[in-house]
């Protein structure tokens, strides 16, 4: 089947450059295409009348995999394995009978490009709202720098500067448009192996969740820039005349029209539709937090004024090994205690894209500085079913009598998960944050008191 | 010497259809933007400040500190005969800019005029293009490269000092955010480096100058918005960079785009001129020296100062006894006891000594805060302010010398009303320092009086002084350095801070009695229980200093 004719002199490859395209071209369309059944199975139970960001964002960001677990080098390994086998085969069936893969290398570029674009584009989006790493919350505000891992203080770092992450997002967008172009793929290409290569980095410093990804993403972009990397070289470097690419697909008739309507149902789902959903879904559902409401005005930093332990007033004590020292209320369902127990770490680093309240961990990930509890209100009897959002305590629920004797005070009451009864006082505190007061007026350019 | 001859590329005919773009001489408008350009980049490659001279002159090359170095290749630039402000506005820094820019477009008008009336104007103007590029290169070039050997030896973002960790994350100005999170991975640090001294190396290099110059705009352009996201007041000086780079890269976007966006053969023009034996020996010379002096010494330099006195935290060993996180489980202010309250407007909370010669202490009460990013060329360790700038939740930070035979701390506040004025060669765009520390503070100063400068002097008794040791000399000897002692020697003069002494008695440092005088010169007694702060935060095999 012959789609595309090509205007420009046809070139011609010797063996070895055919076995080795013959073997990157398995390989690469086994990389780029969903090849598997895990898939499918998300394809299948996405509710496609309800679409959210979410169900796009996840299944961009599918791999080939072979096992359940998170995508590994190992699968790169066992593709490229295929790969040579199948290529090797195709050595030998095809035993001379080709001058060139001009036009096939073309549609494998046109393949890369785009499986790039999709990529980059679903990572542009939620950084253009800053859904990727949100502006930190009164929690984390609110727990000592050392109390947090690198990865997440990587993520809080970035939240604080939402104009910053819509400036990367917008880079990534970009970029990603500059894909769909054929003279503009390899400048994109480039763009994207520098940015991409700082990303990847930063995953190795910060040990973040997604080496494997970015770098998955790095050899995407190096075979579509390595199509120009010579001529590039050679103009700049060598600074010798340089002739251009010479392969140049033309398309007649029914692929004229199908071609431009494909283009545009990409741009149209990936960019329209896709970038709406994301810019309603950052007021909306920020994939990092919950969404439930929290207690009706209570939001803020709390002094543990008063704290009755099994019947005991326990006096104010950093050391105290169960003593709390402040709670924090947030704007959505999450209570948050300082205390001295210890906390098990949730040292996820995945970065997970969750539709549900339930899978939304951000908060108490990557921190050991507080204790987080999600609470299901029920107003009737004034209490709070607590539950904690930590999956090492998923044996940690349990209820309080809530009462709220004055505007900034809270009374809560009730046996926790460790048969402990306890009544703690809490009196809202007029914490001013440095991070705000800073940004104010001239900046840091000015003279503080705080 | 140099004899400067036009030797163009033969332009090879790649298809016979391409006519030959190689053009010999320039257009009218061309060369009236290229004679702006030359004014303009001249005017802000050169320093502009005598202090820049002042201390060139006055090195001592046997005794150099990797500062002497970085402040030749760090200056202030451009046109400032009035001042930094253009119709009564910096425009965040920039204002210098468009002064020369306005200067510069004046002086190529009159350059045009000239040629026209006295009839001598040129057909092009490659040879002073190829000057122009040089100087717009090598100053771009040693400029990143001093900028990039505080991230390759990572010594410009340092990791986290215990009391640091302990500050909530909202008590932290956005700018020290940024730099903490930096400071939390010096390999990656490294990596930052590696990428801005590759650019700047690059750049020494005719053929590899824009491989150089998109590495640079990449780095710095991601710098610039940084900075001005984080209020991290660098973005004048990384704009600058990407103000160098981009006029480097007017030689070859234009190609760059016709090769693959348009797919027309491209014949590249490169003007080198061509050298007498003398030129060539001088050309070489110059630039092995440039490469020996910014690339090898400026890396070893580097190197001393990252192992032995990392410029930002104190170099100085702090009591070895001492060191670690504290609980204040006792507290005393002339013989009352105070009990622990974190509302208490005046007992301690909680208390470090760090591996250097710093205490630390935590009280819940608005105290006057150094939004400064803490940078600078600070030789004395009470100036190195890391630990407290862009910092607030009360924490306290006090240098101390300690006489460890009478077992007594004197500690002085690194808090100073009045900093040192810091970078005086960078100029406009300097390290970031606020207002206050760049001396432009309209505020009146801080009266100071000789009775208050007496009592200075002398607070800490001789014989102390005997047992404490100079200070200069207590780092390892191959980090002693020129600059070192003229600061050291200059030490006393306006050096109003809070001082007390204290007395520690302690076995093995678990257990730590402090007694003594405070600032306001209360009696008290404080007892310290040290405690096991489990970190989530993993420091790095990589650490600056020896302590």
């Amino acid at each position: 089947m012959d789609i595309t004719s090509q205007t420009g002199a046809e070139s011609r490859w010797n063996a070895p450059e055919k076995t080795a395209f013959r073997i990157l071209f398995v390989y690469l369309l086994l990389q780029v295409l969903p090849l598997d059944w895990k898939f499918y199975s998300y394809l299948g139970k996405v509710d496609w009348p309800e679409l959210a960001y979410q169900d796009i964002f996840n299944l961009a960001r599918y791999t080939t995999r072979f096992s359940a677990g998170p995508a590994a080098f190992t699968d790169w390994g066992i593709i490229f394995g295929i790969a040579v086998v199948a290529g090797l085969i195709w050595t030998y069936r095809d035993a001379g009978r080709t001058d060139n893969y001009d036009k096939l290398y073309y549609w494998l570029r046109v393949l890369v490009r785009y499986r790039l674009a999709l990529a980059i584009l679903a990572y542009g989006f939620i950084k253009f709202f800053p859904l990727q790493a949100p502006y930190p919350s009164l929690s984390s505000l609110n727990t000592p720098y050392g109390a947090f891992n690198r990865w997440k203080l990587f993520s809080l770092s970035l939240g604080i500067v939402p104009s910053y992450e819509l400036f990367l997002g917008l880079v990534e967008i970009v970029t990603g448009l500059l894909l769909l172009h054929r003279k503009t793929a390899s400048i994109a290409a480039f763009i994207f192996l520098i940015f991409c290569g700082n990303i990847f980095m930063s995953n190795l410093a910060y040990e973040g969740g997604d080496t494997v990804y970015s770098l998955y993403l790095i050899t995407l972009a190096l075979f579509i820039f390595s199509f120009d990397l010579l001529r590039v070289v050679r103009l700049l470097v060598l600074q010798l005349p340089t002739a251009p690419n010479n392969f140049r697909p033309s398309f007649t008739g029914g692929w004229k029209v199908g071609r431009v309507a494909l283009k545009s149902a990409f741009v149209l789902f990936f960019v329209l539709i896709y970038g709406v959903k994301t810019g309603t879904g950052a007021r909306k559902d920020p994939y990092q937090y919950p969404t439930a409401k929290g207690l009706a005005a209570a939001a803020g930093l709390y002094n543990v004024s008063t704290y009755v332990l099994n019947g005991d007033t326990v006096t104010y004590s950093p050391s105290h090994p169960k003593r709390w020292q402040n709670v924090v209320f947030e704007e959505w369902n999450t209570l948050s205690i300082r205390s001295n127990e210890p906390v098990l770490l949730d040292s996820n680093n995945a970065h997970l894209v969750p539709k549900a309240d339930t899978g939304k961990r951000y908060e108490s990930e990557g921190t050991n500085g507080r204790h987080y509890y999600s609470y299901v209100i029920d107003s009737v009897h004034q209490r709070l079913l607590l539950s904690n959002r930590n999956p090492h305590y998923q044996h940690d629920v349990f209820v309080l009598q809530y009462s709220r004797p004055s505007a900034g005070r809270v009374v809560l009451a009730g046996i926790t998960a460790a048969k402990d009864s306890v009544l703690a006082v809490l009196d809202k505190l007029p914490k001013k944050y440095l991070l705000e007061e800073a940004a104010k007026g001239e900046g840091r350019l000015r003279k503080l008191k705080l | 010497m140099v004899t400067a001859a036009t030797v163009l590329q033969e332009a090879a005919p790649v298809t016979k259809a391409a006519p030959s773009p190689v053009k010999t001489a320039w257009k009218g408008y061309e060369k009236v933007l290229f004679r702006i350009a030359f004014i303009f980049f001249i005017a802000i490659s050169i320093p502009n400040t005598p202090e820049w001279y002042a201390q060139l002159i006055a090195l001592d090359w046997r005794h150099l500190n990797y500062r002497d170095l970085y402040d030749i290749a760090r200056f202030g630039s451009g046109i400032n005969f009035f001042g930094n402000k253009i119709f009564g506005t910096s425009l965040l820094g920039y204002a210098n800019w468009l002064t020369t820019v306005l200067i510069a477009t004046g002086g190529g008008l009159l350059w045009t005029w000239i040629v026209k009336l006295r009839k001598t104007e040129r057909a092009e103007y490659f040879g002073l293009y190829y000057w122009l590029r040089v100087v717009v290169r090598y100053r771009a070039g040693i400029g990143i490269i001093g900028f990039g050997f505080t991230k390759l030896l990572p010594v410009q973002m340092p990791y986290p000092s215990l009391g640091i960790l302990n500050t909530n994350f909202g008590d932290l100005t956005a700018q020290k955010i940024y730099w903490l999170s930096i400071g939390i991975v010096p390999w990656y640090q490294i990596f930052a480096g590696v990428v801005e001294v590759a650019a700047g190396t690059l750049l020494f290099f005719r053929r590899t100058t824009t491989l150089g110059a998109i590495l640079l705009a990449a780095a710095l352009g991601d710098i610039v918005y940084v900075n001005f996201a984080y209020d991290g007041g660098v973005h004048v000086y990384s704009s600058y960079f990407v103000l160098l780079a981009g006029f480097l890269l007017v030689n070859d976007v234009p190609n760059i785009y016709r090769l693959l966006v348009q797919e027309k053969p491209v014949v590249p023009v490169n003007y080198y001129p061509v050298f007498n034996r003398a030129g060539k020996a001088l050309r070489i010379g110059l630039k092995s020296f440039t490469i020996f002096l910014f690339l090898g010494v400026l890396f070893y330099l580097q190197l001393i100062n990252f192992l032995y006195d990392p410029y930002k935290q104190p170099a100085v060993a702090g009591v070895k006894v001492l060191r670690g996180n504290y609980n204040v489980t006792e507290f005393r202010i002339n013989d009352q006891v105070i009990p622990y309250n974190p509302l208490d407007t005046v007992r301690w909370q909680e208390a470090t000594f760090e591996n250097w010669s710093t205490f630390t202490f935590r009280v819940n009460k608005p105290h006057p805060l150094d939004l400064s990013n803490g940078g600078g060329d600070p030789q004395r360790d009470v100036n190195r302010t890391f630990e407290i700038t862009g910092l607030a939740g009360g924490q306290r930070a006090f240098h101390y010398y300690a006489d460890e035979v009478e077992h007594t701390l004197y500690l002085e506040d690194k808090y100073k009303a009045i900093p040192d004025r810091r970078n005086r060669t960078a100029g406009v765009g300097g390290d970031g320092g606020t207002d206050v520390n760049l001396g432009n503070d309209k505020t009146p100063a801080v009266t100071r009086n000789d009775k208050d400068e007496r009592q200075q002097e002398d607070w800490i008794p001789a014989a102390a002084r005997k047992n404490i040791g100079d200070e200069y000399g207590k780092i390892a000897s191959i980090a002693l350095s020129a600059r070192r002692k003229r600061d050291y020697a200059a030490a006393p003069k306006n050096e109003k801070r809070q001082r007390f002494v204290v007395q520690y008695q302690t076995t093995d440092g678990n257990h730590v009695i402090l007694t003594g005088t405070d600032e306001n010169k209360n009696r008290l007694y404080v007892v310290l229980d040290r405690v096991d702060r489990h970190y989530a935060l993993t420091p790095s095999s990589l650490q600056a200093g020896k302590y």
